[in-house]
C-alpha cells in the first residue's frame, strides 16, 4: 500500500496493522503524519480546545533498587542524598499544593524495599481525608509490583486494597518501551512488558483509570515503538481503562546511558511520536503533548499534530531535573501557550472532566 | 495534502495555477487556525524548489565592534564609545577567530564614530587573504548607508571598493519591517525602506547577491509583515539578486518594547516561515535562522517551507545580548542531525548555494526542469531523498560520490560509465525538443569564428552544439560561459539556452537573436535518430534490492501519468508561462523509456564526440577552455 493510502485508511477510521504503522513511522513525511493525526484528533475531539490540568509531581522517596540506566534520580538505600519522606511531610506538601490550586497530585517514588505496604495505604487515605479538592494519582506499576513483593500480596490484592483506601487513578509511568529486548538492556531488574501490562489490566478490571506512557529516544528501534503501541492498543480493547497516551523523550543528563546516547531526541521525532500515537491508537480518547518534556515551543506545535491535551502545570518536578532538564510554567502561562497555539484552553481534572474553559482572545497573530 | 480549513482552498488553488498571492490571500492564510494545512502548502512549494535539500554553511560570525552611533530601541548589543562594555577588535583578533574549514565569514557590527574607511577595507582584505576559499558576506544596508554618508562616497562606490577587497555577498539585516509607522516608533535613526531597497538594488546590479530579512513579533501588524514581503518580491522581480529570505523572530530581552519574556509563539514562527515561502515565489530560499527561532522550531520549520538552516554561526552576539535562548554556536553534527531527523538531506553549501557535500545516503538527483517532472511528481519518497540540482552540478556531485542515482545529463553519465549503470529510462526527443535552443544572429555557417554564450547549467547540450557546429556544418566557434542573471549578450553571435529558460524564450523570443534553432531537430534531420539528453543511472555499488526498489517507484510514478501530463506538471508549466495545452504538447514530445533507437543514438553521438578517438571523453573543463 502507498503511504497516502495508509493515511487515508486511518483518516477513514480504519485500524492500522503493525506493518502499516511501521511503514508510516519509517517513511511518511512529517506533515503527512501530522495532517493525518490532526484529522483524527478533530474527529475524536471536535472542539478546537486543548485541555490541561493543574498538578504537581512530588516524590516521597528516591531510594530505589531497580538500577535503570536511563535514570538520574534514584539513590541506593544508605547512599548519600537518599531520602524518604514521612506521610506527615507529604501531607504538608500536598496541602501547600492544594492551596496553590493543584487538583492532581501525581506521586511516584523509587522502589524502596524498606517501606511497608501500610505506608502507601496511609498516604492514600490521609490525602483524601486531609487534603480536600485534590485527586491522588499515585504509584507507577514498578512501585505496585514492589509493594506486592514487600507485602507478599498478589498485584490484584495490592490494587484492591489501594482502591479500598480511595485511590481511583494511576499514572502510566514505568512503561518505557514495552519491548523486552530493550527492557533487558536499560532496566533489566524492572519487570517485563507483560508485568507492566498485567498491572494495568488488573487495575482497569477493578475500575481504575490510568494513562499509558512511552519513553523513546534511547536504544529502541522503530519496530520496538510499534510493538509498544500495539501492546497498549490491545490492552485498551479489553477494558478501555486508559485515558490518555503520553510519550516523551529520554533525557540523558547524569544517567549511565548518557555515554551512549548523549542527546535527547529531536523535536521532529517527538512530533512524529505524537502523530503516530494519534493515528495508531484508535481506541484512546486523548493524546497528551507536553510543554514540559520537550520544551515549550515543541509542546505548542504538538497541539497541531494530534494532541488534544497539554498535560499538567507540574508545580514540582524532580526526575527530569535530576537529568539537568528543567522547565517551569504557571497556570497563566500554560493558558497563554495554548491560546497562542490557536486553541481555547480548558482546565480539566485527572480523569478529563472539564472544570473551566478559558476562551482564546479573538485575534492570534 | 491535509487542508482542513476551507478558507485555505482558494489560496492553494491559486498556487497550483501558478498565480501570485496578494496581500488579502496572505492575510487569509495567516489567520487560518489550520497550521498543518498552511505548512503543507508551503512544504509543497518548498519541495518544488528544493526537493528534500536543506542547506547549511560552515560560517563564522564576526562583530568587529559593538560601539554604535545609533541607539535603536530593540537592540541590546550596541553601546556608546567609552562605555565599559565597549570593544573594538584588531585585525589580528579577527583573524584569530577564523578556522580553516570556514566557508563563509559573516561580518557586521556596530557603527563607531571614529573608524577610518581604510580600517573596513583592511579587515575584509585580511580575512580574504587568510581564507581565500571562504566567501565574505559583510555589512548590512544600514552600515553601507553609514559608510556612504560618513565617507562621502556614492553607495555604488562603497560597494565597488568593498567588492575589490573580497566582498561576495551582503547580509539582509537592517530591513526590520518596511513601515514608516514602526520605524518612527522603534528605530527612527535607521534608514527606511526606500534606502534599504535602493542599496540592495545597487548591490544586485554590481553582481553582489544579498539576503533579505523581516524582523517580526514586536509591534508590527500582519498587514505590515505582508506588505514588507511584497516589496521584497517586487525588487526581486526587478533584479533577481536576493538569495534568501530570513524571517527574524524578535527577541524581547531588555529592549523594553514588549512585555518582558514574551517570545514569539511557535505557531507564529511557523506561520511566518510558511507565509514567506508562499508569498515570495521568486526568492529561491527561505532560512530558518536557528539563532532567533531556537533549534527546536528551526528544525520543524524545515517542513514548513524553510530550506536553509544557516550555519554553525560561531560566536553570534547581537541576538544573544537580547536574550536569545539558543546556544551561541551549533556543532555541524547537530545541524546535520536536526536536518536528517526532519526527513531532509543536509547539504553543505557555499555562499551562492552551490552544493558542496551531501550528508545523506540514497540521494536521487533531480534536474529542476519541466521535462523531468513526470518522473518525480508522484515518486513516493520512501527511503529515497531528492536533491534538485542543475545538470552540470549533478555530474560534479555524482563524480564525488555524493549522490547515488538520478536523471543525468548524458555527458555526465558517459563520463562516469565505470561507476554508473543505466536504469532503462531517459529523456529522449522524437524530432524536436523546444527546450534546447540556439538563439542566433545569423545562419549556422555565419557562426564561424563567432562567440556563443552558453549557460552555466549545461553539459550535454553544449556538446551537442559543438558536434553540430563542427561535424554537421564544419564551423568553429568560441564558447563563453554566461552566469545566471547576467544578460549582457552584446558581442555574441548566438546564445544557447536550455531547460525552462529556453521554453520561456522560445515563446517570447530573444531580442536581437532572430534565428532560433532547435538542436534536437537539427540532430534528427542529420542523423534520423532521436537525441537522448538525459538518462536515469544508478551507482553500481548500490545494493541490488535498493536499485530494484527505486526502479519500481520510478515505473509507478511514470505510469501514474498515463500520458496525461497536466495533472503532474501543469503547475510547473504555468509558472514558466506555458498553457496546459503547451505543457501537454511539450511533454508528450519526449520518449521516456530507453529503447533500441535511443541506445543507437547514444552510440552515434558518442562516436562524434571530439575526444573519443583518443579514448577519453572531454571533461567540461576542456569545453570551458575552448
Amino acid at each position: 500500500m502507498t503511504l497516502s493510502a495508509i493515511c487515508a485508511k486511518a483518516c477513514a477510521g480504519g485500524r492500522l496493522s503493525p506493518a502499516e504503522g511501521l511503514d508510516l513511522l519509517a517513511h511518511a513525511e512529517l506533515l503527512e503524519l501530522g495532517g493525518t493525526a490532526n484529522e483524527i484528533r478533530f474527529r475524536k475531539n471536535p472542539e478546537p480546545r486543548v485541555t490541561f490540568h493543574v498538578d504537581t509531581n512530588p516524590n516521597y522517596t528516591n531510594v530505589c533498587n531497580v538500577d535503570c540506566i536511563f535514570c538520574a534520580f534514584y539513590r541506593h538505600p544508605g547512599e548519600e542524598g537518599a531520602y524518604t519522606h514521612s506521610v506527615d511531610t507529604m501531607i504538608v506538601k500536598f496541602r501547600e499544593s492544594a492551596a496553590n490550586g493543584v487538583t492532581t497530585i501525581l506521586l511516584q517514588g523509587g522502589v524502596n524495599p524498606a517501606l511497608p505496604f501500610g505506608y502507601y495505604v496511609e498516604l492514600v487515605e490521609r490525602t483524601l481525608r486531609e487534603v480536600p479538592g485534590v485527586t491522588p494519582h499515585f504509584f507507577s506499576t514498578s512501585e505496585i509490583l514492589g509493594m506486592a513483593r514487600v507485602a507478599h500480596l498478589t498485584v490484584p490484592d495490592v490494587l484492591r486494597r489501594l482502591w479500598d483506601a480511595g485511590l481511583r487513578t494511576i499514572p502510566g509511568g514505568g512503561a518505557e518501551i514495552l519491548s523486552d529486548r530493550v527492557k533487558k538492556k536499560i532496566s533489566h531488574l524492572k519487570g517485563s512488558s507483560a508485568e507492566w501490562a498485567d498491572v494495568m489490566r488488573e487495575a482497569h478490571r477493578i475500575g481504575y483509570k490510568t494513562t499509558a506512557t512511552m519513553m523513546y529516544g534511547h536504544l529502541e528501534t522503530d519496530e520496538d515503538i510499534i510493538t509498544h503501541l500495539d501492546l497498549v492498543r490491545a490492552l485498551q480493547d479489553e477494558y478501555h481503562g486508559f485515558t490518555a497516551f503520553i510519550p516523551w523523550s529520554f533525557k540523558p543528563g547524569n544517567t549511565p546511558l548518557e555515554k551512549i546516547i548523549p542527546e535527547y531526541a529531536t523535536p521532529v521525532r517527538y512530533l512524529k511520536m505524537i502523530a503516530l500515537a494519534r493515528i495508531y491508537l484508535d481506541n484512546f480518547p486523548h493524546i497528551q503533548a507536553s510543554w514540559f518534556s520537550e520544551g515549550k515551543k515543541t509542546g505548542q506545535i504538538a497541539l497541531h499534530f494530534g494532541a488534544d491535551d497539554f498535560g499538567g502545570t507540574l508545580q514540582e518536578e524532580n526526575v527530569h531535573a535530576a537529568a539537568r532538564f528543567v522547565n517551569k510554567t504557571s497556570t497563566g502561562e500554560c493558558i497563554a501557550m495554548i491560546h497562542d497555539s490557536g486553541f481555547a484552553a480548558a482546565q480539566r481534572n485527572t480523569v478529563y472532566d472539564i472544570l473551566r474553559v478559558y476562551e482564546a482572545p479573538s485575534v492570534a497573530a | 495534502m491535509h487542508i482542513r480549513d476551507r478558507n485555505l482552498i482558494p489560496v492553494w488553488e491559486k498556487i497550483q495555477r501558478g498565480e501570485r498571492l496578494t496581500l488579502d490571500d496572505g492575510l487569509r492564510a495567516y489567520t487560518s487556525g489550520d497550521l498543518i494545512g498552511l505548512g503543507a502548502m508551503a512544504g509543497a512549494v518548498q519541495k518544488d524548489k528544493s526537493g528534500d535539500a536543506v542547506y547549511f554553511v560552515l560560517n563564522q560570525k564576526i562583530e568587529p565592534t559593538n560601539v554604535c552611533v545609533l541607539s535603536c530601541k530593540f537592540c541590546d548589543f550596541a553601546v556608546r564609545k567609552g562605555d565599559p562594555r565597549a570593544y573594538e577588535m584588531s585585525v589580528e583578533e579577527i583573524l584569530g577567530k577564523l578556522s580553516p574549514e570556514i566557508r563563509e565569514v559573516h561580518i557586521t557590527g556596530g557603527m563607531p564614530p571614529d573608524w577610518p574607511w581604510d580600517r573596513y577595507l583592511e579587515i575584509l582584505k585580511a580575512v580574504h587573504d587568510r581564507l581565500p576559499e571562504a566567501d565574505i558576506k559583510a555589512f548590512t544596508a544600514v552600515e553601507i548607508d553609514f559608510f556612504h554618508k560618513k565617507f562621502r562616497m556614492p553607495v555604488a562606490e562603497v560597494l565597488r571598493q568593498l567588492q575589490s577587497v573580497g566582498l561576495r555577498t551582503m547580509p539582509g539585516g537592517g530591513a526590520e519591517v518596511f513601515s514608516e509607522r514602526v520605524r518612527r516608533l522603534l528605530f527612527h535613526q535607521k534608514i527606511g525602506a526606500k534606502a534599504w531597497l535602493d542599496i540592495h538594488r545597487t548591490a544586485h546590479r554590481l553582481g553582489i547577491p544579498t539576503n533579505s530579512t523581516l524582523l517580526y513579533g514586536h509591534i508590527e501588524t500582519l498587514e505590515e509583515r505582508l506588505t514588507h514581503m511584497i516589496r521584497l518580491r517586487e525588487l526581486q522581480d526587478e533584479t533577481g539578486g536576493f538569495l534568501t529570505f530570513i524571517p527574524l523572530a524578535f527577541q524581547p530581552g531588555e529592549t523594553g518594547i514588549k512585555p518582558a519574556n514574551r517570545f514569539t509563539s511557535a505557531a507564529d514562527d511557523l506561520r511566518t516561515i510558511a507565509l514567506s515561502r508562499l508569498m515570495l515565489d521568486n526568492i529561491p530560499h527561505i532560512k530558518a535562522y536557528w539563532v532567533m527561532l531556537t533549534g527546536e522550531v528551526a528544525s520543524v520549520a524545515l517542513n514548513f517551507g524553510a530550506d536553509d538552516m544557516d550555519g554553525t554561526v560561531g560566536g553570534e552576539k547581537i541576538a544573544h545580548d537580547a536574550g536569545a535562548l539558543s546556544p551561541m554556536t551549533m556543532a555541524k553534527e547537530t545541524i546535520i542531525r536536526l536536518i536528517r531527523d526532519a526527513g531532509k538531506i543536509p547539504v553543505e553549501r557555499d555562499a551562492y548555494y552551490n552544493p558542496l557535500h551531501v550528508y545523506h545516503d540514497r540521494v536521487v538527483g533531480k534536474i529542476p526542469y519541466l521535462n523531468s517532472v513526470p518522473f518525480y511528481a508522484r515518486l513516493e519518497r520512501r527511503g529515497f531523498r531528492i536533491l534538485p540540482v542543475v545538470p552540470r552540478r549533478m555530474g560534479i556531485l555524482s563524480a564525488l560520490g555524493e549522490i547515488d542515482a538520478g536523471l543525468f545529463s548524458l555527458m555526465d553519465y558517459l563520463r562516469q560509465e565505470n561507476d554508473m549503470e543505466l536504469m532503462g529510462w531517459c529523456i529522449a526527443t522524437r524530432d524536436q525538443v523546444k527546450s534546447v535552443m540556439l538563439f542566433s544572429k545569423g545562419g549556422w555557417r555565419e557562426l564561424d569564428g563567432s562567440r556563443i554564450g552558453i549557460t552555466d547549467d549545461t553539459a550535454t547540450s553544449v556538446q551537442l552544439l559543438n558536434v553540430l557546429l563542427e561535424k554537421k556544418y564544419g564551423v568553429h566557434a568560441r564558447f563563453e560561459r554566461l552566469h545566471q542573471g547576467v544578460n549582457a549578450y552584446d558581442g555574441l553571435g548566438a546564445v544557447l539556452l536550455i531547460g525552462d529558460e529556453a521554453l520561456r524564450r522560445n515563446k517570447h523570443g530573444l531580442k536581437g537573436f532572430d534565428l532560433v534553432y532547435d538542436l534536437a531537430r537539427e540532430w534528427y534531420e542529420w542523423q534520423k535518430l532521436p537525441f537522448v539528453f538525459a538518462v536515469w543511472a544508478v551507482r553500481r555499488s548500490v545494493p541490488p534490492a535498493v536499485k530494484e526498489e527505486l526502479s519500481g517507484l520510478l515505473k509507478q510514478s511514470l505510469e501514474s501519468a498515463g500520458g496525461d501530463f497536466v495533472p503532474l506538471a501543469g503547475t510547473h508549466g504555468r509558472r514558466i508561462g506555458l498553457t496546459d495545452a503547451e505543457t501537454q504538447e511539450y511533454l508528450s514530445g519526449f520518449n521516456y523509456s530507453l529503447g533500441e533507437r535511443e541506445r543507437e543514438a547514444i552510440a552515434v553521438f558518442r562516436r562524434l564526440l571530439p575526444a573519443v578517438a583518443s579514448g577519453a571523453l572531454a571533461s567540461s573543463r576542456d569545453m570551458e577552455a575552448r
